[in-house]
Order: C-alpha cells, then sequence, then structure tokens
C-alpha cells in the first residue's frame, strides 16, 4: 500500500485543519468570537478557492482511486466555495442583529462546504455517501440554528427526516449496484458496464434507480422536493441563502458525475427518468409559485423550477449539456445570492419581513435595492438581455442538439409561466403604493453582495465568453474520450 | 473611436443619471445626460457626411459575444447609409427631447430617474440602428423595449400608466415573439445572424424551401413574415397597435422620442434593413403592403374622432407608419426611411407643441375643452402649425415630399396590393390633413371652452421648451426639400450605396418618376381637400360635426371605439380568464391579468397553483410517501418497460 | 445444515422484530423490539464469520445508542398514541407502495448474478480466516485503503459533535457549578479567619 497522494486533497485538507484551528479559536475566546471566526472562515474560503484553481485541471485520483480531481470538479468546487463565502458575508450581520451569535455558525458552513468538495471530488459510493453526510449533517443543524423559533426546529426536524430517508434509499441503491457489479469505485463500474456494453442486470437498473432518487432528494427535484419550501420557508434567511446556492451546485454536479462518469454506459436506460424528473420540476416549480405571498418559499419553487433547467443538461447527456449545465448553475449562483441579499434587506423597525406585498413601491423608497431586484428578477424569468437568459439558452441548445425537442419546448413554456411571478414581484416594487418603507441604512456587505451580483449578471450578459470557455474546459474533463 | 462615443455617451449619462443621481442632483442630472447626448448629436453630423454622403461602411467590432458551434456573435457597430441616418434622426430628437424635458418636468420629483431612462433608452435605439448581427439588434430591440415600459410607466401611481405600461410590455412580446422566430429561422437557414454573411448569401438561398406539416414552404416568406410580426408589435401595426394609444399615459417628451419618432419606427428600421431577404419573397412583400395600407386608413378614421390631443397624434403616428410600412411592401425602401426621417422631425414638433399646449393649459389634454388659445401662446401656436402642415404634406413642406413618394411609388407598382395601398393611402391624405385642421381649430380657435380659472393661467412655455421646437420645425420645413435629391432623388443610388437591395423588376422610384401628372397633382388636391373641410366645418359650422356624428352614428361610434380593437381583444383573451380567474385575484392585479390575460393561461395556471398549494400539506409522513411513491412509480416503470 | 437452520431463525426472528418495531402500542416495547433485531443481526454476522461486526453491533447498537432510546422515550412524556393516529388511515396507500416494490424486488432477485468475472478482481478479498482473523483484516485495510473514509467519518462525528452542542446547551446565568481548579486554588488563608475569642463575650 502505498501513500497517498496529499497533494491533490490539499484544498480540503487545508479546509479541514483550518475550520479546527477555527473551532479552537471559537472555543477558548472568552468573548463572543463569532465575527472574527466569520471573517477568518471566508479569507480561507477565498485562499482555498485559490488553491483549488491552482491546482489546476488535469484528472487525477488518489486515496486509492475513491478521490478524483479533474476540470469539472474544479470548477464546480470554485462555485461552490464563492457561494458559501458569500452566504457567510450576508449571515454575520444578521447574526448580531437577532442576537443569536455563535461561532459554530461559520464554522458549520465550513464542514458542509468542506463536505460538498468532498461530494463533487467523490470517485466511489462509499467516498460519495461520507462527503454527502458531512454536508447534510451540517445543513441540518443549521436549519434548526434558531432553535427557539418553531418553525425553524420544525424545518430542521422534517429536513433531518426526509435526508434520512432519501439516504436510506441512496444506500440500498448503492448496495444494489454492489452487490451486482462487485465495485462501489466509479471507474471501476464504468468498465463493468462497459463489458456489459449498456445491457447489465435488472437488480443493477434498480439500484441506479434509488440512487437516483437519493440524488434527487439533495437538489430538491419533483417528486423529491417536498421538503423545499418547508425547509425554505421554516429556516434562518441567511441559511435558506445558503441552502439554495452552495447545496444545489455540489448536488447537481455529484448527479452529473454519477449518471456521466459510472452510469455513462447506461445512459439509455437513465435518461428517461431524468427527463421525466426534469418535467415534473420545470412545471411544478412555474405553477406552484404563483399562489406564494412569502419571498423565500417563492424562491424555494423557483430553486425546483432551476433544477429542473439544469437537469436537462443532464439528460442531454452530452458535452454540449454539461457545459449548458455549468453555466446555467454559475449564473444561477449570483441570481439567487443577490436576491437573498435584498430578502435580508427587508427590515423593517429591526423586523426581517417575508412577504412579497412588504416589496410594495421599492423603487421609491429605496431605488437601488428595487433596481437590483429587478435585475436578478428579469434574469431568473430569462428575459434577455440579461445573464438568466444565457443560462437558458445554453441548456435548451443542449437539448435542441441533444434530439429533446420535447423538453426543450416544455423548458420554454415553464419559462414563460415562471417569469409571470418574477415579474409580478418587479410590478410591485414598481407600480404599487408604498408601505412603510424598509430600514436604512442597508447594511454595507450585504449592500456590497446586491450590488457586485447585479453587476456580475449584468456583466456575463456582455462578456460571457471566459464563463463559456471554462464551463466548455470543465465539461470536457468528464468526456474523456471525446 | 467616433463612432463608439456615438453609441456608448448615452449610456454613461444613463448610468451616471440613474445610479448617482443623488449626487449629481437634479439640475447635474439634466446638464450632464443633456451635454452627453448633444455631444453624440454633433458627433453623428460628420460620421453622416462622411459614410452618407462620402459613400461607404465602417464596421467597428467591440468584442467577442457568444460563441457556440456555429453560432457565433459579436458586439461590433456597423455604420451604413442607413444607420447614418438614423444616428442624425435618433440623437438630434433625442437631443431636443433632453433639452424640452428640462422645462417640462421642471414640477416633477425624480427628475434625475427620468433623464436617465431618456438616456438609457437613446443607447438602446443606438445599438439597435448600429448592430451588425441580429442578435446584438435584438438586444437593442429588448433594450428600447425595456426603456418604453419603464417610461410609459414613469408616472406610477396612476393606475392607468401603470396598466399601460404592462399592455405595451405584453403586447410587445407578442411581436417579439415572432422576431425571435424570425431569427432562430435566419440561424436555421443561413447558419450564421451576421449580416453581411446572411446578405451575401440570400441570393442563393432565394429558392430554399423549408418542410413541415408536411408541406414546403417557401423559407425566405416564412422568415420575413416572421420578422414582420416582431415589426408590427414594434410599429403598432394593425391587429398589435393597440398598446400604442394607451402608451401616452407616460410623460409628453417620451411620446415624441419614443412613440413618435425613434421606437415605433424600429420596425420599418429593420425591415429595411433586411431587405435583401425580403426582396426575394413576394408574399412578405404583399403581405407588409396590405397590413401597412390598413393601419394607414384604419387609424387615420380612429384620429378624426378622438379628442385627447395626444391620442390624436398617435392615431397619427400609428397611421404614417403604415405608410411607411406599405412603401417598404412597394420596394420603395428609400421612400420609406425618407418619410421616417421627415416623420421624425414634424411628428416629434407636434408632440412637444402638444406638451406645451398642455403645459400651458394646466394639464388639459381634452381639445373640448381648449379653444381661443392662439394668442395667449402664439409661439406654440406657429410651430404646431407647421407641424400640421408638414404632416398634411403641404408643399414644400418635408411631409409632402416623402409622402408623395410614397404614393406615387405605390401607384407605380401597378399589382392589386400596390393598387390598393394607392388609394387607401390617399384617403388617408385626405383624413390626415382633415384631423390635423380639427385638431389646429379646436385647440387654439374659436371661442374658450376652458374654464376661466384655466384660462387665466394659459402662459407661453419657457425658451428651454420652444428651443428645441424650433430646431424641430427648421427640421420640419427644410428636411424634405434639402434631402430629397439624396434619398429619392437623382444621387440615390450613390447615397444608399449597399445599404439597401431591391431587385431589378422592384425598382418602383425610378418608375414613380415617369407617372403621369395627375398621380402626383392627387396627394396634394387631397390634401388641401382635407384642410378645406376641416376649416368648414370646424371654423364656419361648427354645428355640422355633431349634426354628421349623430346622423351616421353607428360608423361615428365605430371610429370612436378604435373599430372595437380593445373590446374584440377583451372579448377573445381577456374576459374569458377573468371569469374564471374571478375572486382569486385581489382588485389590484387586475391590471397585470389583463396584460397576461391574452395568452389565456394565467386563470388556469392559478388553478393548477392552488391544486399543487395544497399538495404541500405539511405534514412529514406525507412527504415521505410522495417520495416512496415516486421512487415505487419509477422502479416500476422500468420494471414494464424490460417486460 | 445447522448454520442454515440457525440462518433461518435469526432472519426470520429479525423481521419479526421490526415488524414489531413498528406495530407496538407501547414505545418501550418498540426499543425493546429493536434491541431483539439487532441481537438477531449480531447472529446472522457471526454465521459469516465477521465476528468484529457482530461485537460492534451488540456493543454500540444494544450496548448504547438502544439504551439511549430507552432513556429518551421514559423521559420524555409524549403522548405516542397520538403520532399514530394517523397510522391505519394511511396504511392501505403504504402497504400497496410496498407490496408494489417488494414484488418487483422478488422479479429481478429471482435471476442473482454476482457478476463473476468481478469477484476475482475484487479490491479488497476477503483474507482466508484461518491466516488472520476478522479484526486484524479490517484494521489492515481501514487505515491504508480506507484512511479517507475513516478520516472523513471522523470528521462527521466532529459536525455531529458541535451541532449537539449547538442545538442543546444552554448557558443560564445564575447556575452555580463546580470549577475544580479553582477548589484547588484557594488555601485555607484565604477563607479562614481565626480569631480569638473572648469566653462569655461575642464577636
Amino acid at each position: 500500500m502505498e501513500m497517498p497522494n496529499l497533494s491533490l486533497a490539499l484544498p480540503e485538507l487545508l479546509l479541514v485543519l483550518g475550520a479546527m484551528a477555527l473551532l479552537m479559536l471559537g472555543a477558548f475566546r472568552k468573548d463572543d468570537a463569532t465575527r472574527t471566526v466569520s471573517l477568518l472562515s471566508v479569507a480561507l474560503l477565498g485562499f482555498v478557492a485559490l488553491m483549488v484553481w491552482g491546482l489546476g485541471g488535469e484528472r487525477a485520483t488518489t486515496f486509492g482511486g475513491m478521490f478524483v480531481i479533474d476540470g469539472f470538479a474544479r470548477f464546480a468546487k470554485v462555485l461552490i466555495l464563492a457561494a458559501s463565502a458569500l452566504a457567510i458575508t450576508m449571515s454575520v450581520g444578521w447574526l448580531e442583529r437577532e442576537k443569536l451569535s455563535r461561532f459554530e455558525y461559520p464554522l458549520l458552513m465550513l464542514f458542509a462546504t468542506l463536505g460538498m468538495m468532498m461530494m463533487v471530488s467523490a470517485n466511489d459510493f462509499i467516498a460519495l455517501y461520507v462527503g454527502l453526510e458531512l454536508q447534510s449533517l451540517s445543513l441540518y443543524v443549521l436549519a434548526a440554528y434558531q432553535r427557539d423559533s418553531v418553525k425553524a426546529t420544525e424545518a430542521g426536524l422534517k429536513y433531518f427526516v426526509l435526508g434520512a430517508l432519501a439516504s436510506g434509499m441512496l444506500l440500498y441503491g448503492a448496495s444494489l449496484i454492489y452487490g451486482f457489479a462487485g465495485t462501489t469505485g466509479f471507474t471501476q463500474l464504468s468498465q463493468v458496464f462497459h463489458a456489459a456494453h449498456g445491457q447489465p442486470h435488472a437488480g443493477v437498473i434498480i439500484g441506479v434507480v434509488f440512487v437516483l432518487a437519493g440524488l434527487a432528494f439533495k437538489v430538491g427535484a419533483v417528486p423529491f422536493h417536498m421538503w423545499t419550501p418547508d425547509v425554505y420557508e421554516g429556516s434562518p434567511t441567511p441559511v435558506t441563502a445558503f441552502f439554495s446556492a452552495a447545496p444545489k451546485i455540489a448536488a447537481l454536479a455529484l448527479l452529473t458525475r454519477v449518471m456521466l462518469g459510472p452510469f455513462g454506459e447506461l445512459f439509455a436506460q437513465w435518461q428517461q427518468i431524468v427527463i421525466l424528473i426534469s418535467i415534473a420540476s420545470m412545471v411544478l416549480g412555474a405553477f406552484a409559485a404563483i399562489n406564494q405571498t412569502n419571498i423565500k418559499r417563492l424562491m424555494a419553487y423557483s430553486s425546483i423550477g432551476n433544477v429542473g433547467y439544469a437537469l436537462i443538461g443532464v439528460a442531454a447527456g452530452s458535452e454540449e449539456g454539461v457545459r449548458g449545465l455549468l453555466i446555467y448553475l454559475a449564473i444561477y449562483l449570483f441570481m439567487t445570492v443577490g436576491t437573498f441579499a435584498v430578502i435580508l434587506s427587508m427590515r423593517q423597525k429591526g423586523r426581517l419581513l417575508e412577504g412579497i406585498d412588504d416589496l410594495a413601491g421599492l423603487s421609491r423608497s429605496q431605488p437601488m435595492m428595487a433596481l437590483a431586484l429587478a435585475i436578478f428578477m428579469f434574469s431568473l424569468a430569462g428575459i434577455p438581455p440579461l445573464a438568466g437568459f444565457f443560462g437558458k439558452f445554453y441548456i435548451f441548445l443542449a437539448a435542441v442538439n441533444g434530439g429533446l425537442f420535447t423538453l426543450a419546448v416544455l423548458g420554454v413554456l415553464t419559462s414563460v409561466v415562471s417569469a409571470y411571478y418574477y415579474l409580478r414581484i418587479v410590478k410591485v416594487m414598481y407600480f404599487d403604493d408604498p408601505v412603510e418603507s424598509f430600514d436604512r441604512p442597508v447594511s454595507r456587505a450585504l449592500g456590497l453582495i446586491m450590488a457586485g451580483s447585479a453587476a456580475v449578471v449584468v456583466l456575463l450578459t456582455i462578456v460571457p465568453a471566459p464563463l463559456v470557455a471554462g464551463a466548455q474546459e470543465a465539461a470536457k474533463s468528464l468526456f474523456p474520450t471525446g | 473611436m467616433v463612432y463608439i462615443a456615438i453609441v456608448f455617451l448615452p449610456l454613461l449619462g444613463a448610468i451616471v443619471a440613474g445610479l448617482f443621481g443623488r449626487w449629481v442632483g437634479d439640475r447635474g442630472a439634466q446638464i450632464l445626460t443633456t451635454s452627453l447626448i448633444g455631444v453624440s448629436a454633433m458627433l453623428s453630423v460628420p460620421v453622416f457626411i462622411k459614410i452618407a454622403l462620402g459613400g461607404g461602411t465602417a464596421v467597428v467590432p467591440l468584442m467577442h459575444w457568444i460563441s457556440s458551434g456555429t453560432f457565433d456573435v459579436s458586439w461590433a457597430l456597423k455604420i451604413d447609409t442607413l444607420t447614418a441616418v438614423m444616428l442624425i434622426v435618433v440623437n438630434w430628437v433625442s437631443f431636443m427631447v433632453h433639452v424640452y424635458s428640462i422645462g417640462y418636468m421642471h414640477h416633477d420629483t425624480s427628475i434625475a430617474r427620468f433623464q436617465s431612462y431618456l438616456s438609457l433608452f437613446t443607447f438602446f435605439m443606438l445599438m439597435l440602428v448600429t448592430s451588425d448581427n441580429l442578435v446584438q439588434l435584438f438586444f437593442g430591440w429588448e433594450g428600447v423595449g425595456l426603456a418604453s415600459y419603464l417610461l410609459i410607466g414613469f408616472w406610477y401611481e396612476k393606475p392607468s400608466a401603470n396598466a399601460a405600461a404592462i399592455k405595451a410590455f405584453v403586447v410587445n412580446r407578442v411581436g417579439d415573439f415572432g422576431f425571435a422566430l424570425g431569427i432562430f429561422g435566419v440561424y436555421y437557414l443561413f447558419d450564421s445572424v451576421q449580416f453581411d454573411v446572411i446578405f451575401a448569401a440570400g441570393p442563393e438561398k432565394a429558392d430554399a424551401v423549408v418542410t413541415f406539416f408536411g408541406t414546403d414552404w417557401h423559407a425566405l416568406t416564412i422568415i420575413s413574415l416572421l420578422l414582420f410580426v416582431g415589426a408590427m408589435g414594434k410599429s403598432a401595426q394593425l391587429g398589435l397597435h393597440t398598446w400604442l394609444p394607451d402608451a401616452m399615459e407616460g410623460p409628453t417628451p417620451v411620446s415624441a422620442l419614443i412613440h413618435a419618432a425613434t421606437m415605433v419606427t424600429a420596425g420599418v428600421f429593420m425591415v429595411a434593413r433586411m431587405s435583401p431577404l425580403f426582396e426575394y419573397s413576394e408574399t412578405a412583400l404583399t403581405v407588409v403592403t396590405i397590413v401597412g395600407a390598413s393601419t394607414a386608413i384604419f387609424a387615420a378614421t380612429v384620429g378624426c374622432v378622438q379628442n385627447d390631443i395626444k391620442r390624436i397624434i398617435a392615431y397619427s403616428t400609428c397611421s404614417q407608419l403604415g405608410y411607411m410600412f406599405f412603401a417598404i411592401g412597394v420596394s420603395a425602401y428609400e421612400a420609406a426611411i425618407f418619410h421616417l426621417m421627415t416623420h421624425a422631425f414634424f411628428k416629434a414638433l407636434l408632440f412637444l407643441g402638444a406638451g406645451s399646449v398642455i403645459h400651458a393649459m394646466s394639464d388639459e389634454q381634452d381639445i373640448r375643452r381648449m379653444g381661443g388659445i392662439w394668442r395667449h401662446i402664439k409661439w406654440t401656436y406657429a410651430l404646431m402649425l407647421v407641424g400640421s402642415v408638414a404632416l398634411a404634406g403641404i408643399p414644400p413642406f418635408a411631409g409632402f415630399y416623402s409622402k408623395h413618394m410614397i404614393l406615387e411609388a405605390a401607384y407605380a407598382s401597378q399589382g392589386a396590393a400596390g393598387t390598393y395601398a394607392f388609394w387607401m393611402g390617399t384617403l388617408a391624405a385626405f383624413l390626415t390633413a382633415f384631423y390635423s385642421t380639427r385638431l389646429l381649430v379646436l385647440t387654439f380657435h374659436g371661442k374658450p371652452r376652458a374654464n376661466e380659472h384655466v384660462m387665466a393661467h394659459v402662459h407661453e412655455s419657457p425658451m428651454v421648451m420652444i428651443g428645441p421646437l424650433v430646431v424641430l420645425a427648421v427640421g420640419a420645413v427644410l428636411a424634405g426639400l434639402v434631402a430629397k435629391g439624396w434619398f429619392i432623388g437623382d444621387f440615390r443610388e450613390a447615397f444608399w450605396g449597399d445599404a439597401i437591395v431591391v431587385l431589378a423588376g422592384h425598382d418602383t422610384i425610378e418608375a414613380a418618376h415617369h407617372l403621369p401628372g395627375w398621380v402626383g397633382m392627387l396627394g396634394t388636391t387631397v390634401a388641401v381637400a382635407g384642410i378645406g373641410t376641416g376649416v368648414l366645418l370646424y371654423v364656419f359650422a361648427p354645428g355640422v360635426p355633431g349634426l354628421l356624428a349623430s346622423l351616421f352614428g353607428p360608423i361615428y361610434r365605430f371610429f370612436l371605439n378604435k373599430w372595437y380593437f380593445d373590446e374584440l381583444y377583451g372579448m377573445l383573451f381577456v374576459k374569458p380568464a377573468f371569469a374564471l380567474g374571478r375572486g382569486l385575484w385581489k382588485s389590484g392585479d387586475g391590471a397585470v391579468i389583463d396584460g397576461i390575460g391574452p395568452d389565456g393561461v394565467a386563470s388556469a395556471s392559478r388553478d393548477i397553483a392552488r391544486r399543487l398549494g395544497r399538495m404541500q400539506t405539511g405534514y412529514l409522513y406525507h412527504y415521505a410517501f410522495a417520495m416512496l411513491i415516486g421512487v415505487a412509480s419509477f422502479v416500476t416503470w422500468f420494471i414494464i418497460r424490460m417486460g | 445444515m445447522i448454520p442454515a437452520i440457525m440462518f433461518y431463525v435469526f432472519a426470520a426472528l429479525a423481521v419479526a422484530g421490526g415488524v414489531m418495531v413498528i406495530s407496538a402500542r407501547n414505545p418501550v416495547h418498540s426499543v425493546l423490539f429493536l434491541i431483539m433485531v439487532f441481537f438477531n443481526a449480531a447472529g446472522l454476522f457471526l454465521l459469516l464469520g465477521a465476528e468484529f461486526l457482530a461485537m460492534v453491533l451488540v456493543i454500540v447498537y444494544v450496548g448504547a445508542v438502544a439504551v439511549l432510546f430507552l432513556f429518551v422515550v421514559m423521559m420524555l412524556d409524549i403522548n405516542f398514541l397520538k403520532f399514530r393516529e394517523g397510522f391505519l388511515q394511511y396504511l392501505p396507500i403504504g402497504a400497496l407502495v410496498g407490496l408494489v416494490l417488494l414484488v418487483e424486488l422478488v422479479m429481478v432477485f429471482g435471476s442473482w448474478a454476482f457478476a463473476p468475472e468481478i469477484a476475482a478482481g475484487l479490491a479488497a478479498p476477503t483474507p482466508d480466516a484461518q491466516t488472520m482473523n476478522n479484526t486484524e483484516a479490517l484494521g489492515r485495510v481501514l487505515y491504508t485503503q480506507y484512511l479517507y473514509l475513516f478520516q472523513a467519518a471522523g470528521v462527521i462525528l466532529l459536525v455531529a459533535m458541535i451541532g449537539t452542542i449547538l442545538l442543546t446547551l444552554r448557558q443560564r446565568p445564575g447556575v452555580r457549578k463546580q470549577v475544580v481548579a479553582d477548589q484547588l486554588a484557594r488555601s485555607a488563608k484565604d477563607t479562614l479567619e481565626v480569631r480569638k475569642i473572648p469566653s462569655g463575650g461575642g464577636i
């Protein structure tokens, strides 16, 4: 047994060591260390992101083939790290205002991020499961963070129980696959299925279905989405902001890797399932959101719909599809983080508001905030020329080139329906009579995140080339031969 | 560099005024945006001289944009004669409107925001006219739509302004859908969206067909018609015109800039730009002719019986756009653009003049409550007179040259559609002269019908408002006389260069120069007759119009209610949606459903939404059940599929 | 023969215990049945020759987890009957879904085939029980081949610890706690004062 090549996992090692060091710092400081720990966490995440980027996108495995780095993992990790850093930044002010400062909060986010990085780098079912559980466990705790709020504890409990059920399904599927194929390693599985000429035993297919169900729960796709609205609404808002970005990216990246890697040879078998899930998610995301009056719940349904779009990229099963997916995720990250920055600024007399009606007349009292939210909404609705349009464009392009016309047409139709509720927010902000205005000033961190995300959404419209090129390169690494 | 400056200076102004309005202040925002547009306007003159008069085309690549397989789009500015003309029109009218707004909006509370929107609009419009590919054009196209939405709804405290903004947005989306499909079609057929590539490949694809629904269709006809649907939405042609009159809810300078001079002519510009494709489809050209001519006569009839000063001018705009389109339909693109330019000057003049009247009359817009004010606002009166005469087409004012060229070209094109267009256009010319006269007489002459309180306040507008009017009036007087040689006269071939393509047999402008004399005389004759009728009815026999209205009651009401288009759409699309959705909506959201209703899904969506909402019970075991059923059904599906 | 009989006994008891866990009316009984399931599962492990796993199951699950459950159930005075109200209502659907899944899985497993060519190339074949006992074999791979997973599992436990403390630890003001260091640091000098008191007089 040779020594594993630790240098490949250097970012993860640094993250875990840094998190433990910060844990010590928090535990032994006499006064409240939340702010210090948060800032250091953000710095740590930034540094790790640089390191991930610096490691390059050459495919390599370590730890006995259980851990893989490649262009795909690199791209996804950078997005995840950025999302986590933004989420921690957004939380600090909230923690202090709500008098909920606990230094464990940023640390749990760090550990969740570590779990996500392990997920996207997993090259073995056990590694996948361990990463997934590390992430999930941290998220369960975060969901219930506001432990004196009934809603938050209920959200945490629901998430935990259903998450355990989903994990059970995933494990059951993985054990079936192990039983029929004799291995849990992705590389070996791919070889086994290649040898079977894409016609494996029925038990393997059942296993794949169970694995897919477990992963679909993690991304929040229909019919495994039911937790999403309740958890989004019940959890503390900065936690929801975190949920809506980083874990989605990680789970989708993981799903993509699993489906196109070890199960790539079984494409013909699982493609229809992914198509079904994708359609159901798009339709539900579009229609169920219409009646919502709580903006966090609305964003939950929006995230379900967006996962549906992203899954089109998986269903296409091509390099182009994965590229579309990665572009979509990158753009979605900034749209959703920006939107949540606005939601976190909806504070009136010190109380955080969540109603869509509370936004009425925002264009008058806080024109800049209204403009930013309008940009995010227009972009989420996919109205050209904003970045969200390009995300959808590349996804639909892949679907059409993959011959999935039905999926593309349904995607366009549901995005028309969903445009309705996104634009309703714009309408409320710009055309309704103002209600009482929000507290001023908006905290500097939130303002910066809002402005920065809006700038990115607009800039990606004008210069999408670097993003497209990066996603192209990342997608290529999942299809080594061609 | 000059080109880039022309396009991006307005954007700079918009950004600074919009984002930093609080720091630069209202006055600062006004000065900044106006002077930046001013610089753009000045710069476009040498560009016009160099490109249009000197001949040639300039392409300025900016940066790479989208690249995916063979789909490759870059940001680039393409300046040819067509663009140079549009640059002059857009920049100068915009400049004048900016200056005018300083005076007009001085009571308003959000001046910086207004100036920012105006500049933003100008930027998108410049982007639209300077683009060198369809996607960038679409970018500008959507951008002007957005700016127009923001500006129509500028006074958002008025519910009618909200409704109008949303109506404009939604109706335009219908058109944009056609346009987007047209772009897809172009890409499908030519594998490119670059103008140069498409136009070069146009002749060889002239006979290409596409097959769907089991039938072969002429590809260029399909594409041209789809693009034309987009143009119809933006240029308010019959069927998709309903938003334009409502858009008058916006501030008057906006109506002048967007809904008269520039944005609504974007459709005309786009079709003229795509002339190398339209030329190969007789069917598409015929459709364009018929729609244009029908719009011209429809809007003119409605314009005759409206009472809101801005709506009269709005319907007039609609009618004149119809002229431009049927000119295009008979392949007289040059005449269409010529009319576009002259129209921009005199229609902006009329709108801004109307704004000056409204300003003077303490925000009164109904001409039945005006009258007898010409003594008090002599400048405005004189300038409105110039604008109206130019609109009516009396020589030697600008409208005369362009409108007559269009009518003659229609006559010269021979075909049935051309003949229809000629007679409808002539009739519309008569009505145009008539309603222009009616407007002038009712507004300025006769006994004052406003109350004393208003009359006591009637005052001439400040110089900052009159000044732009004078500049536009000079344009309205001279533009036709000066430019006719280049646009439609002897120098036109050198002037237009490659910007417009007309097939050999289609040159109606040349043919129009050799027509029997009566054709040329007819237009002027009906214009004079129209003015005469107007003077007769409203000055000498003011009782007659009312008599006529009651005598021909049904026809009058038909015109007054705009041919019942809004009611028809209401009945077909909005009512059913309302009936289903009633009780579910709060009253405040009515405006939205009004807009969303046209595609008929609003209420159905809400119903589905409620059902889905009920599924979300909040019970943990329900959720767990849903997951289990989901996984079980997937497995079952596989078992069944594998047999 | 005997191992086969043992297998069916353990397996049947485990399944029966599982049914009782969810159907017992008294939650304490449920936990006790759960313990029974654990014991039978340990028996199955033993039959497979995995004595280490069998012992771990007994020690950890029976000795710690199940006992913890018992404490929780007894200390939290929850009306479990109320929880079960919806049970019968959903029983038919649940049974149907379960049945469908069961039939399908039986159909699939009817033709079980452990990919033969794989068995030879397994990453870590179970070593011969004669040469190396089970515990040692696990130990050999746990810290080498599965180092990554072992460490990651450690991090998960750390997160579980942090989470528990975060969600349950409450620092209330005014609670007196024993601080041993403080107690040890005190010397007689600080606390004791010897005074001479004249007999018959007060202080």
